[in-house]
């Protein structure tokens, strides 16, 4: 027996347990039960963590030490910027009415609580004056603007409403052993 | 008011009449506005955060000041038509409301804008001397763009329009080199030539073969002018030279900034490689640091002869520096910035300071 002719009988065999499948549904179930069980399973594939990133967040939170308004904190170890942190947010969230940008650079930083290497995502916050507290510039990994994603001294104000830099945010996207 | 004597009413009639005579002899001072002179040997643009401050490197005495914007990348002049480029971008409410990137134009004479051409909102707004470069006799300028994908906007300044967005993703920095060519860094351990037609339209596209490696020991996008090309540097301190022959890239055997028996020491901080064309001299300000210090700023100056790749000269400093630059006259200055905002002015040739000017916040400086 060649390889088409089993496919064959495979997707033949999906399709036969799909129809049989749907016709004895219809027969047994009123539409509405239908649909409401439809809308449950949709719901609940949302809520499902699908993509890598979701994943990492949906793992116990990281565990934390240090002061978040020092440079030295540990997930700055590629932060370039002032701390948002120092500026009304936090270090994973804008100061009131700044816009996070979507989109940004990235580093690897090792979280001496656990000492595992954390993948850490730097965005800027943007729309508003620049925030002059807390500079910081640390340089672990940086590389020059033709290589952006590793860079951090862009302007990462791309796709936000107003492209002015506020401040900057860490966040942990994964761990690197993951 | 009683007089109670002659001679006291005598005193202050007196008074009252010699004032006004005495004042009547003055001409009243009227305000006027300052030309620019001829530009002199050794002047120099010192680029801050909000504007080009004109030194005359020779006496240290301020000339004039162009207004840029806050994210002006580079400033440029060309003598020819007696006028400045900048790229430039504007936010309507300061920081937030309508962005407006434009390439201004100023004249020499009065240093104001005498016309601007609106760009695409793509500039990168880092200051880098490198991310803007004139091209084709002085009629094109090139500006480079993030957004985040990298591309250059070529806009024709003589007739004042925009011509077109070059899509150059992974490359930046702009490297003027023959009549109307550019060359420009890439992540992948590349160079990449454009070839712009006489309209300034890209004609042709050529990349080299890979000479670095980024993640290793990635290439600075600091680069500065040689004789033939550009010299390029890596993080560690290996020297490569870039040059075209048409469509051919040609880059030399790198040379260590090292002397064989010190270790330690490496290039960085902002615009901190310079170059004198014709001397063959190169400026680097080095520190010494261990990997990922690349923006650290020199507490020496390192001068090269290129010719003999020997290092001739250590200047040692008080204050580290972030930016410096070489003008290209026959006597030549080097003028330097110091990380805490000061400027200072050195014979080029025999490395003697000859004067502190004040230029708070120079990042980087241009020459005339």
């Amino acid at each position: 027996m060649n390889i088409e002719r089993i496919i064959d009988r495979g997707y033949y065999w999906i399709d036969e347990n799909a129809r049989k499948t749907s016709l004895a549904l219809a027969r047994r179930l009123s539409r509405r039960h239908f649909l409401s069980r439809l809308g449950m399973i949709i719901a609940g594939a949302a809520a499902f963590p699908l993509l890598p990133v979701a994943r990492s967040f949906a793992q116990s939170s990281v565990e934390e030490v240090g002061d978040p308004q020092s440079c030295e904190y540990w997930r700055y170890c590629a932060m370039s910027g002032t701390l948002c942190s120092c500026c009304g947010g936090s270090y994973s969230s804008c100061p009131p009415g700044a816009e996070p940008s979507p989109i940004t650079w990235v580093g690897t930083c090792r979280n001496p609580v656990d000492n595992r290497n954390y993948l850490m995502s730097y965005n800027d916050c943007c729309g508003k004056s620049v925030c002059s507290r807390c500079s910081c510039h640390n340089t672990e990994g940086d590389k020059p603007v033709y290589f952006n994603s590793n860079s951090s001294t862009v302007l990462w104000c791309f796709g936000t409403e107003n492209t002015s830099y506020h401040c900057t945010v860490s966040l942990v996207l994964g761990t690197t052993d993951e | 008011m009683r007089f109670h004597t002659p001679l006291s009413m005598c005193v202050v009639l007196s008074f009252t009449l010699c004032i006004p005579l005495a004042s009547a002899q003055i001409t009243p001072e009227e305000i006027s506005t300052e030309t620019m002179p001829e530009p002199g040997t050794n002047w120099f643009i010192s680029k801050t955060s909000n504007g080009g401050y004109i030194f005359d490197a020779s006496t240290g005495e301020m000339q004039g000041m162009l207004s840029l914007s806050r994210r002006t990348p580079a400033v440029t002049m060309w003598n020819p038509r007696r006028e400045f480029y900048a790229a430039e971008s504007y936010i309507s409410r300061g920081v937030h409301g309508e962005r407006t990137d434009i390439v201004a134009i100023y004249d020499f004479d009065n240093l104001r804008p005498v016309a601007e051409v609106v760009i695409p909102n793509h500039m990168a707004r880092l200051s880098v001397r490198n991310h803007m470069g004139l091209m084709n006799n002085g009629r094109h300028l090139a500006v480079h763009n993030m957004n985040p994908g990298h591309s250059v906007s070529i806009v024709d300044v003589q007739d004042r329009v925009f011509i077109y967005e070059v899509s150059t993703p992974g490359c930046a920095v702009i490297m003027p080199v023959a009549e109307s060519d550019f060359l420009q860094v890439c992540g992948d351990g590349t160079l990449q030539l454009i070839q712009l037609d006489l309209s300034g339209f890209e004609q042709n596209r050529v990349r080299s073969e890979v000479f670095f490696n980024v993640i290793d020991d990635a290439v600075y996008d600091r680069t500065t002018r040689s004789a033939d090309g550009w010299f390029l540097v890596t993080h560690a301190g290996t020297i490569y030279e870039a040059s075209t022959s048409g469509a051919i890239i040609n880059i030399s055997d790198g040379w260590s900034l090292l002397p064989a028996d010190e270790e330690g020491w490496r290039p960085g901080g902002g615009e901190f490689i310079s170059a004198h064309r014709q001397l063959g001299l190169l400026f680097v300000a080095m520190h010494e640091g261990e990997v990922d210090t690349h923006h650290e700023p020199g507490t020496e100056i390192w001068v090269f002869d290129v010719d003999t790749r020997r290092r001739i000269y250590r200047i040692e400093l008080e204050t580290p520096v972030n930016s410096l630059m070489v003008t290209q006259e026959d006597k030549p200055k080097l003028i330097v910035a110091d990380k805490d905002g000061g400027t200072h002015v050195y014979d080029a040739l025999t490395f003697v300071h000859e004067r502190t000017i004040e230029t708070p916040g120079a990042s980087m400086f241009e020459d005339f």
